[in-house]
């Protein structure tokens, strides 16, 4: 397939995860939920298929009788969905504890929709001492159990070393087509295709599909644009949004973004015998990471140190309105870019932005400043 | 050279004619939304006024809210850049501007040679724009233009949030049910749009000197009360309405001359 093929393929499954669920269910697989650091391994490696859930652009009705005006549109568009039928088919939905919206979602999912169970997956705030690590690896098994009971699949150590191994080397694809994305002409909208599919994909399909297209895109043209930027956020997965970014000439070097390049950071040790003590270790290694407990706020060295590393001369924050872990991040991430000479720009964003205009104003003035 | 500036704002229309980028040959000022004759009128208001045509114009410049829908520009540019450029040729040794407009408040940070270098932009959210100063003089059957001089009448002026147009038009409600003056709401209400601005502006940094530019710069009370929030003095001029015109204008001419030099 030509470059193009791959990305038109993987535009498809991106704007059509309805369509790759009916399609799982209909070659009688079950399909698990899952959001921000589930462990899909384990959900993998018992014949389930982990699609993920980050909400739509679409309009709340139904889901504002559970929650306050103000607060994050994802999670809020995630239970819309679950209340509209949208998800529906799907055997259960595993939540992460890692931000106080996230532990909201909970509750409410289960008296709202009550035909897709909730199963929490309990992270620890302290993850590197070794109650932490002890601690995450009672919520895995608290996962595993719920979806044992759930779905009647069977855990076993032997298959989640295979399912270990599958996403790591998923890891290590998307992290190459990441620094070839930086070099080569990909557009803002494609290089997003390719991170959102993998959401709806089984990881070794994805994996097959991406390798292809690494191969194509090295064959072509490397890209000539002056604007290189990191984009740091929750999501950067508006098509309106990633237009602008062509309109003004604006190259996403890399990305800090929570659905793309920051869930392929870390791989699972496979030196470790007991595979579920090497993807507790995969957890407890990870951060950099606005939903991470990090006191030093390492985040933010992290974000100049890879602007710098692919030749960004910028930083645009994409803020999603009442995420208050962003937005504390925010001061010290401005600070350090203003101190390491990159431009950087705040635009806030949500699930139900129906007018871009702000946003454009906010691009045009940052590509005029380089 | 005679170069025209376009600013089509979300309350206003504005254009400015240049000539050789250095005198201002006429202006104009319209009150109309986006996306109506607002900006035709402008434009043939201030050709009118300088007895120039749109032939005699080297070269068009668009900018503001409404700047992709202006078909007659040969250029577009954000209306950022623009009240950088403008606020620069007014006041050469500038470095903070704020412009407050219909809808949106910024704030710009400008380097030694005058260009931008640093913005930062309200959130959607009405609160310190010139919406908000619309829908409080509404509640009190003033004019905008009536604020500054009842601002100026203030003995005890009235806390009103920060926080929310919604919210504080509710408050405006309760301090007149409870008997507070109407000045001295009206300079709560200004101390509220200079709070929620100053903000922004400690967002991008305070570098004297300080300049506010946007309609709502007309407004003595806001002035003062960023002054008195800022602590620091704030330039204006009477051509602040027509700063982002007007940088589009000068714009236009710096692009056609360096065109012409090369």
């Amino acid at each position: 397939m030509t470059s193009k093929e791959i990305f038109a393929k993987l535009h498809e499954v991106a704007f059509n995860p309805k369509q790759q669920l009916n399609q799982y269910l209909a070659d009688g697989k079950k399909v698990v939920l899952v959001t921000y650091y589930t462990p899909n391994e384990i959900i993998h490696s018992m014949g389930l298929v982990p699609m993920g859930v980050w909400g739509a652009d679409i309009q709340l009705n139904q889901s504002k009788k559970y929650f306050p005006a103000f607060i994050c549109s994802i999670m809020q568009s995630i239970l819309e969905l679950g209340i509209n039928g949208t998800y529906k088919g799907a055997s259960a939905l595993v939540v992460p504890s890692l931000c106080d919206s996230l532990k909201c979602i909970g509750q409410n999912w289960k008296y709202a929709v009550k035909d897709i169970p909730f199963i929490p997956m309990s992270y620890p705030q302290n993850r590197k001492p070794d109650y932490g690590k002890r601690f995450t690896k009672a919520g895995y098994e608290r996962v595993i159990s719920d979806l044992e009971a759930i779905t009647g699949a069977h855990f076993s150590d032997d298959n989640l070393r295979v399912s270990n191994h599958i996403y790591n080397e998923h890891n290590a694809v998307m992290r190459e087509f990441a620094e070839v994305a930086s070099e080569y002409e990909v557009s803002a909208q494609e290089r997003s295709d390719v991170f959102k599919s993998a959401w709806f994909m089984l990881p070794e399909e994805h994996t097959t599909l991406v390798k292809e297209l690494i191969e194509r895109l090295k064959e072509g043209p490397k890209d000539s644009r002056k604007v290189r930027v990191l984009v740091s956020g929750i999501l950067a997965d508006a098509p309106q949004l990633l237009e602008l970014f062509e309109k003004y000439g604006i190259k996403v070097a890399f990305d800090d973004v929570c659905d793309e390049s920051r869930q392929y950071k870390k791989d699972v040790p496979e030196t470790i015998q007991n595979p579920m003590d090497g993807l507790v270790e995969k957890f407890c290694s990870m951060d950099d990471d606005t939903l991470l407990y990090d006191a030093d706020k390492k985040r933010v060295d992290y974000i100049v140190t890879e602007a710098q590393k692919h030749h960004a001369e910028g930083v645009i924050v994409l803020m999603t309105k009442f995420c208050d872990p962003e937005e504390f991040d925010y001061v010290p991430i401005k600070r350090a870019c203003e101190k390491a000479g990159l431009h950087q720009v705040n635009i806030e964003v949500d699930r139900q932005m129906v007018n871009y205009e702000q946003a454009a104003t906010q691009l045009e003035a940052f590509s005029e400043l380089f | 050279m005679y170069t025209l500036g376009v600013d089509i704002g979300s309350t206003t229309a504005k254009a400015v004619i240049l000539e050789n980028g250095e005198r201002i040959v006429a202006s104009s000022i319209i009150i109309a939304t986006v996306g109506t004759s607002g900006v035709q009128n402008a434009v043939t208001e201030v050709l009118d006024k300088s007895g120039l045509r749109m032939e005699d114009m080297t070269a068009v410049v668009a900018t503001g809210y409404g700047r992709q829908t202006y078909e007659q520009a040969d250029y577009q540019i954000s209306e950022l850049s623009c009240h950088a450029i403008g606020a620069h040729f007014v006041f050469p040794d500038v470095h903070t501007v704020i412009d407050i407009g219909g809808q949106d408040a910024k704030v710009l940070s400008l380097n030694e040679r005058g260009q931008l270098a640093n913005f930062a932009m309200n959130d959607k959210c009405a609160a310190g724009t010139g919406r908000f100063l619309d829908v409080m003089a509404s509640i009190l059957n003033l004019k905008i233009s009536d604020l500054e001089k009842e601002a100026a009448k203030a003995t005890e002026p009235a806390q009103i949030s920060s926080t929310c147009t919604v919210f504080a038009e509710s408050e405006v409600i309760s301090q007149l049910a409870n008997g507070v003056k109407i000045p001295d709401v009206v300079a709560g209400i200004c101390s509220s749009v200079a709070s929620r601005v100053a903000s922004l502006v400690r967002r991008v940094g305070v570098q004297e000197k300080v300049c506010m530019t946007g309609g709502v710069a007309q407004n003595g009370g806001v002035r003062l009360a960023l002054e008195k929030e800022l602590g620091v003095p704030i330039l204006y001029d009477d051509k602040a309405q027509l700063m982002g015109a007007l940088g589009a204008s000068l714009y236009a001419f710096n692009k056609e001359n360096k065109k012409n030099n090369t």
